[in-house]
């Protein structure tokens, strides 16, 4: 795997590591350690307090945290249909998050995870409500969706390279308004006239699903999630617009006297970045929703955000993440039913997760 | 009353609890750290305040616990970016992500209770000047703090000596580094305060504007503020139009369809963000030669 000069920069934020002597201070016995087999020791140790934190956290709430460890790996690895679950929801949150990553390689910030698997679900839903259901209508659903996560990345992506309007900030407000879209949809213009009353559109006609696969739950989903990850890192680690992103993230002003157009750069990483963030939403939509309801994303978007740092931005360490997310997010539902706790327990556990790769950057970057 | 005072007063008072962040995401950001944890800071002040008020019956315990809760968002936010070498948005996201879960796990108890919320106190003298007193000087003290806020944070900015190490923490910390100084404790304290005062605009939310507790009952205003920071380019003042402007825009919209105006709900949902978005597309290039030049190297590393 090639060192990407992004996740360098990335994590060094306006750390101008002035106070600090190159050594830190360490009791004796780790200093003695090299510095890749530190860093791996203090993250495993980040890991297990994390995990002890929200024990803890659990305990307050008069649940025992050994259950509720098992709970979140029963409820989500240990039976088949669990593990289909966490698989299927995976898919969703994996391409949002190398929606993430690939506009990270120029050096962008994309937060819009969420407003972009939203278009991609509304635009899908567009195509599969409206359309004559047919074998490839499944098909002509995901093209949608990935268009309609392009366009909308595209409006922060313009922003960014036409006026200078920081994307961090544009693609977190577009999240609203998508969101904001989305119920218009669901409440008045698409709502099922038969849904008694429920805010959601009209279901997918049963040929317009996505296929499923060996009589399982997956549904070919999967298998174009699976494509699309190989693709992308492909682009990415193997093309030349992948290397110029990564110039382009590295030193815009080298890239830019080396000849590199900058702003198609910025703009196409962005553009990607939606498609894939889109084709996650119709996925997700064709293949386990089957209507547009409220809450259809469940901030799987920020999920994602946070999944591609885990990852540091690279596709397949991303796509792993994304798994893990996937069961945490998922195992909430588990830890009401069982536990008695709220769902949303499970943000905590996510973002104590994400913290530990924040906090040991100093150590990573001595060990690199 | 008529629907335009209405909506003046209900955007000065909504704006404030735009204001009170996006002051706080100011102060941060002169010093270089850019917080979407704001966002966090607001849920983790309004169930804060809202918690104390409701336990203690005291509002002004509420408020200060608001501004605690904020805190110590803002601390970890400054520990993780500033000691730690880490991302600055990432880590603003987890912060967000950790107080939208503890808000909801420690919150659901309160969900479906009620308090009084703060009272207005009418200024004596000011609030009978025609038209501009009702606005302005018949509000809660939490309006009125961001009134005061606005001009100390001027005036600590632009007139003293603290205000200069602050700006140019967030400019070259190496500069301050060298003459002396400790950037790194500028920034843990900047950060601190700003939360804090991103705690107080949750606490506007729960006790100052409504009186209950909801989970997620922030809904972006701590993202809203972050962004009107950027497009007042980083002045004080411009923060108050910015934050009272979005105010505006969302009383307007309750004041028309008070008034039976049919517009579609969810366009009127949309409308504060869609603002906010149109500002910053206006105002980005003017305001991007005035970017902490610090700020720069987290707000975007290309370009």
């Amino acid at each position: 795997m090639t060192a990407t000069p992004v996740n360098e920069s990335s994590v060094r934020g306006t750390d101008v590591d002035l106070n600090t002597p190159e050594q830190p201070d360490l009791p004796g016995g780790l200093a003695r350690l090299g510095p890749g087999s530190r860093y791996a020791l203090i993250s495993t140790l980040g890991y297990v307090a994390s995990l002890a934190i929200f024990g803890v956290l659990v305990a307050v709430k008069g649940a025992e945290p050994i259950s509720v460890y098992h709970t979140i790996i029963a409820s989500t690895l240990l039976n088949g249909d669990a593990l289909q679950q966490t698989a299927l929801r995976a898919i969703p949150i994996g391409l949002a998050a190398l929606a993430v990553a690939v506009p990270a390689r120029a050096g962008l910030i994309n937060v819009g995870g969420e407003g972009q698997l939203i278009m991609g679900a509304v635009a899908a839903t567009g195509i599969g409500v409206a359309a004559v259901p047919g074998a490839l209508s499944w098909a002509a659903m995901c093209v949608s969706g990935a268009l309609a996560g392009a366009l909308w990345a595209a409006l922060s992506g313009v922003l960014r390279t036409w006026l200078g309007a920081s994307e961090a900030v544009t693609t977190l407000l577009l999240n609203f308004i998508a969101n904001d879209v989305m119920l218009y949809l669901i409440y008045q213009a698409w709502k099922d006239p038969n849904g008694s009353g429920q805010p959601q559109s009209r279901p997918l006609a049963h040929v317009a699903q996505l296929p499923k696969m060996f009589g399982s739950q997956l549904n070919i989903g999967v298998l174009i999630a699976l494509v699309v990850v190989a693709v992308t890192w492909f682009l990415l680690q193997r093309t030349g617009w992948g290397f110029q992103l990564r110039v382009v993230g590295g030193n815009t002003e080298a890239a830019r006297r080396a000849g590199l157009r900058v702003n198609s750069l910025l703009l196409s990483s962005m553009v990607v970045g939606g498609a894939l963030a889109g084709l996650g939403g119709a996925l997700n939509l064709a293949g386990v929703e089957t209507q547009l309801r409220p809450d259809i994303t469940l901030t799987f978007g920020y999920v994602a955000f946070l999944a591609s740092f885990l990852g540091r931005h690279q596709p397949v360490k991303v796509v792993g993440a994304a798994l893990l997310f996937s069961a945490v997010a998922l195992s909430g539902n588990g830890l009401q039913i069982t536990d008695g706790l709220d769902g949303t327990i499970v943000d905590i556990l996510l973002a104590l997760i994400v913290a530990v790769p924040l906090v040991v950057a100093k150590y990573r970057r001595r060990a690199a | 009353m008529n629907g335009v005072e209405q909506t003046l007063i209900g955007g000065v008072s909504g704006g404030t609890a735009i204001l009170l962040p996006a002051l706080g995401e100011l102060i941060g950001e002169r010093a270089g750290v850019i917080n979407l944890g704001t966002e966090g800071a607001m849920l983790a002040g309004a169930l804060g305040a809202y918690a104390m008020t409701e336990s203690s019956g005291v509002i002004w315990y509420g408020i200060i616990a608001g501004m605690l809760a904020g805190a110590v968002v803002g601390l970890a936010h400054s520990w993780i970016t500033v000691r730690r070498g880490g991302d600055q948005i990432a880590s603003g996201l987890l912060l967000w992500f950790l107080a939208l879960g503890v808000t909801s796990v420690f919150g659901t108890e309160f969900v479906g209770t009620a308090i009084t919320p703060l009272s207005n106190i009418a200024i004596p003298g000011l609030h009978s000047i025609p038209w501009v007193g009702v606005i302005l000087f018949d509000q809660n003290i939490l309006v009125y703090a961001g009134y005061v806020l606005v001009a100390v944070i001027w005036f600590v900015f632009y007139r003293t000596r603290v205000g200069l190490i602050l700006r140019a923490t967030g400019e070259r910390p190496e500069v301050v580094a060298a003459t002396g100084g400790k950037p790194q404790l500028v920034q843990i304290v900047a950060v601190t305060i700003g939360a804090c005062l991103g705690g107080l605009g949750g606490a506007q939310l729960s006790i100052g504007y409504v009186g209950n507790w909801f989970n997620d009952m922030t809904s972006g205003y701590g993202f809203v503020a972050v962004a009107v920071v950027l497009f007042a380019a980083w002045r004080p003042v411009r923060v108050l139009g910015g934050a009272y402007l979005f105010g505006i825009v969302l009383a307007a919209a309750s004041v028309l369809q008070a008034h039976g105006v049919s517009v579609n709900q969810y366009l009127l949902d949309a409308l504060p963000y869609l603002v906010t978005l149109l500002a910053l597309a206006v105002f980005a290039r003017r305001g991007r030669s005035e970017t902490p030049e610090a700020l720069t190297r987290s707000l975007s590393r290309s370009g």
